[in-house]
């Protein structure tokens, strides 16, 4: 199967800290992908130079055919509100937004009138259960519901790739079961491909395949059978 | 796109509508104080535009070759009636082509007169003999507002017929009236109006002095609760709203604080025009129609304010729009270098290097020296300040065992710009207000009369010299029946004839011209000083420029008789009455009735006296305007970012507070961190403010300086305890928003 | 615990004799429990008749245990093999994996290639469990769940084990 999404060779630092070095992984169109490490691995940063959110320092990154890391700053922000979804531990939700319009927000980026937006928000709340909630503010949800309207906002545009950095991250153990069992339900049933970071293993059954990144490179932990 | 973003601006929850409102008022004050300062400098402006026809001795002099057919005789003297300034213009007509001036229909004819409004009502109010006896004639109208330099201004107009005129001294023949203002009159001008070469250059330090606090005030109520701002739109731009976006919704939400502000900013000014109009910054107050703002003015304003607001915007997000993980890793800030102390020794060195080296001649070039120093000296302060606060702080660390100290100066030393920008208003106020004062005050008592002692307030002196071209020679002899009826009047003490001694050494220095005086007269206008006992005569020297009082002094005994005494020639007439205003000007009234066209009117010490304060008045006024505006300002500054800091600690303090650290040390590190910058800021805003002032002082005038009134204590300790109290106001606010509720998790 | 690839793996070091065998066994794998004389010998016997180990000559008259043994090619292999399956992930693996772990290190191999493919079978099991989760009723939810954490705890131990191979390494090969 051909890739959708790739990065060869990339190597990211952070000022002399090097993050990436030399990070190459390949996620099939339509599968949900694990990338395991311990803290500090770069786990997050290989995400954010998937998503073209940081350029690497060398290295490719291609997506559909093209190579994104190439790309200016404006193009790469429409590239992620269109094609793209994320999903992040905390601090995402802007605050001065209810939830059905932080859910309808990348299609408001777009250009979409605002009705229609929050129109193609509010099935969502059913969807995840979040019923009554349309109107509250981030400050005013728990955890778990704040990370469903996060999904929710992810998963509105209909992106190709949906992101995930430690989802569950902040959540207990049920809520966190909860939200992946939403994540990867309503991914499949769009066809999302998913790229999950995660350091817990039970987040990481819920992909089709794990990677593991360890000091900078992405290794394979089994013979890959395709 | 921009609904979006206005919708988060007005909807955004109470903390977004707490900035709009606070920035927005902020740019209301700063707006309306612009405001102010344009129509000033125009109103001051078409203000002496008023006072042109009143330059016509001086400019518009008849060519010789002209017939006086259709010239106009014209003369212009100052009077005193009650302490203000009277302006007394005796026109003649030649001719039926005579030039009229402004404000009238017809010039006044022989026996008749106009006065202006504020005029005309006392030549109603006091009885004749005190004012309007001094007029040959009848009133027959008012002096229309074209012609009045203020609403209170006092000027009559006297007709005469050429004859009476031509020979009075100062009497001119003009061919036209003038249209020329006080500030580009080069000749001869009477000294009204205002001069070219002062009230630009000092409007502009007032600015100065006025914008570096309100600046402050809008960057702190920019920065109102930032961090959050940038958390949100790295959120957005992480979802993919692009730098474009971000930069518009940044720029629609200060434009529309600006507008806001601006649109307040011009119903303040409307609202205060006319109180400012009362404030008599040239010496005379406005028409509230002067301070007007022309068509540029309010373009530029109502254009600019905005502008402005949108180029910060922009500039305020740079550091989100340039990467969407900006604000993920929290930096502790650069510290700022030692570079910022320059500014500052630039202004003192350049300040001393006048002092050193004498102070440039002529008051313009005067103020092109003494002013960039001054803004240097303010500017410094402000870019000082931080590195100040950081060397501070890191003093305080290093020495301290309690852990409150510690924090806060740690907190200090990490974010110096921060904690200076709390106080940074507070510290320029003082620091202009402690150079105001300095200056003033000094100048006051070096020249300052008798103050308070009514008896010297209320002396008349009536100089009896005239002008011959090469000198002032005295008059031969006063006759009895003025001196008689000047004794008659009721609350006059005493009458003394001032003579001069040709046999007597006089001193190269006129104002210290040795008169002889009898003793008879002397003992009853004590305010001229004392005779020893048993002496008819002395030679004394008095002061009669009104700067010191001599009631004590005890002159010499000069071996004269009376009638000696009585034969010399007269330099001038000293009437001491007992203070009140009906004396003074009876006796005025009765001097100019005798000496009509006499080169000098009878004035009070009071009133020569205030001659030599008149350009001090005007910067005690402007000084009171900016204290009195600045203060308030800062002091709002203070609130506000005491305010912002304590939002920003909420999560850690409730934190602590769970771990039990006591509340009322937490609160004593929220004092300190404002309060040890504002104590010692205010300690480097006074030091700097007075040294600036000696350094100025001593290089100008060669004077020392002088220990400030009560009042400048006053301001100064009223002012710290303003803001030590509301620092104090805000800790109960910290028990509140560090409950225990707080420190749940997101 | 399966003795016979135990013994072989300890063979593989360096031939030895049958007592050695249980002395080296006891120590790293006995837990306690000493094992009985007479099954090394027997296993020993068992794994030469297969081929796997070759008894060395004794003087005669010398029992059992004057005998030397010595791994063969076969025995060899087998060994590798073992090491390269991963166990079945089911509960008490540890102590199998810790064989695994603990022979690898003695015979230089790298013991960390082994983690990692134990990890990666301990996924696909971890998966193959979600996947009944979702789509099973509640006992079986539930079933899988168990499974869930207990793979998960053995997974927290692999990445223990794994960041202290180094340590481990040393203690076994002096």
């Amino acid at each position: 199967m051909i890739a959708l999404l790739e990065a060869r060779s990339v190597v990211r630092s952070f000022g002399s800290t090097p993050a990436l070095r030399g990070a190459s992984v390949s996620v099939r169109a339509g599968e949900i992908l694990a990338v395991m490490g311990p803290s500090g691995s770069g786990k997050s940063t290989l995400l954010h130079c998937l998503a073209g959110i940081l350029t690497p320092d060398s290295g490719e990154v291609e997506f559909d055919g093209r190579r994104i890391d190439a790309l200016g700053e404006a193009e790469r922000s429409v590239l992620r509100r269109d094609r793209f979804g994320f999903v992040f531990q905390f601090g995402q939700l802007v605050p001065e937004l209810s939830a059905e319009e932080n859910i309808a927000l990348p299609l408001l980026l777009g250009g979409t009138r605002r009705a229609a937006a929050l129109a193609e928000a509010r099935p969502w709340f059913d969807r995840l259960g979040l019923d009554g909630l349309q109107g509250r503010r981030s400050g005013e949800l728990s955890g778990g519901e704040a990370q469903r309207v996060a999904l929710a906002r992810g998963l509105v545009t209909r992106p190709e790739v949906l992101f995930a950095d430690e989802p569950t991250g902040s959540l207990d153990s049920l809520t966190g079961e909860l939200v992946m069992d939403l994540l990867s339900a309503a991914a499949r049933e769009q066809g999302t491909t998913v790229v999950l970071v995660t350091h817990e293993a039970r987040v990481a059954a819920y992909a089709d395949r794990e990677v593991v990144v360890r000091d900078g490179t992405v290794a394979a932990l089994a013979v890959d059978r395709g | 796109m921009i609904r979006f973003a206005l919708r988060l601006t007005l909807h955004g929850g109470r903390e977004a509508v707490v900035r709009l409102v606070v920035t927005a008022t902020a740019i209301t004050l700063g707006v309306a104080m612009v405001l102010v300062t344009l129509a000033g400098i125009n109103a001051v402006n078409t203000q002496n535009a008023r006072y042109a026809w009143l330059e016509t001795g001086a400019v518009s002099a008849a060519p010789p070759q002209q017939s006086t057919a259709d010239g106009l005789w014209w003369r212009l003297t100052a009077d005193y009636v009650q302490g203000d300034l009277l302006g007394r213009i005796d026109v003649a007509a030649p001719g039926p082509d005579a030039p009229v001036p402004p404000g009238i229909t017809r010039l006044p004819g022989p026996g008749e007169y106009y006065a202006s409004p504020a005029m005309g009502d006392l030549l109603t109010s006091m009885p004749a003999a005190q004012l309007a006896d001094r007029y040959p004639g009848r009133l027959i109208g008012t002096i229309g507002r074209s012609a009045l330099p203020a609403p209170n201004t006092l000027l009559v107009l006297i007709g005469h017929t050429p004859a009476e005129l031509e020979h009075l001294d100062g009497a001119r023949l003009v061919s036209r009236i003038s249209t020329v203002v006080p500030s580009s009159c080069n000749a001869n001008c009477p000294d009204i109006g205002v001069k070219k070469n002062g009230i630009d250059l000092i409007l502009f330090a007032v600015v100065a002095a006025l914008l570096f606090p309100m600046m402050i005030f809008i960057g702190s109520a920019t920065r109102l609760s930032a961090a959050r701002r940038e958390q949100r739109f790295a959120a957005m731009r992480l979802v993919g709203a692009t730098p474009r976006q971000i930069t518009l919704i940044s720029v629609v939400e200060s434009t529309v604080g600006a507008v806001l502000g601006m649109a307040a900013g011009f119903g303040l000014f409307f609202l205060v025009r006319p109180a400012v109009g009362t404030i008599p910054f040239t010496g005379a107050p406005f028409f509230p129609s002067d301070l007007a703002l022309s068509g540029p003015d309010v373009l530029t304003v109502a254009l600019g304010v905005p502008a402005a607001a949108a180029v910060v915007a922009r500039l305020a997000v740079r550091r989100v729009v340039v990467s969407p993980l900006g604000v993920t890793r929290r930096v502790t800030p650069r510290p700022p270098r030692a570079w910022r102390l320059m500014p500052l020794a630039a202004g003192l060195l350049e300040l001393t290097y006048y002092l050193v080296n004498g102070a440039p001649a002529g008051t313009p070039a005067q103020i092109r020296a003494y002013l960039p120093g001054l803004v240097l000296l303010m500017a410094g302060l402000v870019i000082a300040g931080p590195w100040l606060t950081m060397a501070g702080a890191r003093l305080l660390v290093r020495r301290t065992d309690r852990a409150a100290v510690l924090i806060a100066g740690r907190r200090l030393a990490d974010d110096p710009q921060a904690g200076f920008r709390a106080v940074g208003g507070l510290v320029l106020a003082l620091f202009v207000t402690t150079l105001a004062v300095g200056v003033i005050d000094t100048f006051t008592a070096y020249r300052w009369a008798a103050t308070g002692d009514p008896a010297a307030a209320g002396t008349v002196v009536q100089d009896l010299t005239t002008w011959t071209g090469r000198e002032l020679k005295p008059t031969a002899t006063v006759p009895d029946a003025l001196l008689t009826r000047l004794r008659s009047i009721p609350g006059v003490d005493g009458v003394t004839v001032l003579h001069q001694d040709p046999a007597v050494a006089q001193p190269m220095w006129p104002a210290h011209t040795r008169l002889v005086l009898s003793c008879d007269e002397l003992a009853r206008t004590p305010v001229l000083g004392r005779c020893p006992a048993g002496a008819d005569a002395v030679l004394a020297a008095p002061d009669l420029d009104g700067r010191t009082s001599q009631a004590t002094t005890v002159w010499p005994a000069l071996t004269r008789t009376p009638t000696e005494v009585a034969a010399l020639p007269v330099q001038s007439l000293v009437v001491q009455t007992n203070g009140s205003a009906a004396p003074i000007e009876e006796a005025r009234t009765t001097l100019e009735l005798a000496h009509p066209s006499g080169h000098f009117v009878p004035t009070t010490l009071g009133e020569l006296n205030a001659i030599q304060m008149k350009q001090t008045d005007q910067y005690r006024q402007l000084s009171n305007v900016v204290i009195l505006v600045s203060l308030p300002i800062a002091a709002c500054s203070l609130a506000v970012n005491v305010v912002a800091g304590l939002g920003d600690r909420k999560k850690p303090f409730s934190l602590l507070r769970l771990t039990g650290v006591p509340l009322a040390m937490l609160r004593r590190v929220v004092a300190l961190e404002s309060a040890v910058p504002l104590l010692a800021g205010a300690v480097v805003a006074i030091g700097g403010g007075f040294l600036g002032a000696q350094l100025f002082l001593g290089a100008q005038l060669r004077y020392v300086l002088a220990p400030p009134g009560f009042g400048y204590y006053l301001i100064v300790v009223l002012g710290l305890l303003a803001s030590l109290a509301i620092i104090a106001a805000t800790l109960p606010l910290l028990g509140r928003i560090t409950g225990p509720e707080t420190a749940r998790n997101e | 615990m399966t003795v016979p690839l135990a013994l072989l793996g300890l063979l593989e070091r360096e031939p030895s004799h049958g007592y050695d065998l249980k002395r080296d066994y006891d120590a790293y794998f006995g837990r306690g429990k000493p094992l009985p004389f007479g099954q090394v010998y027997a296993t020993l016997g068992r794994l030469a008749r297969d081929g796997k180990v070759l008894a060395g000559s004794s003087e005669p008259g010398d029992g059992p245990d004057r005998k030397r043994y010595l791994i063969t090619d076969q025995g060899v292999s087998e060994v590798e093999a073992w090491l390269r399956e991963p166990v079945a992930p089911e509960p008490h693996l540890q102590t199998v994996l810790f064989a695994k772990v603990v022979l690898a290190l003695m015979s230089g191999r790298s013991a960390a290639a082994y983690l990692d493919l134990q990890r990666a079978a301990h996924l696909q099991r971890m998966r193959e469990l979600t996947e009944v989760k979702r789509s099973g009723d509640v006992v079986d939810a539930l079933l899988a769940d168990h499974g869930l954490f207990h793979l998960e705890a053995d997974l927290r131990w692999i990445d223990l084990t794994a960041a202290r191979l180094d340590a481990l390494a040393t203690a076994v090969r002096s």
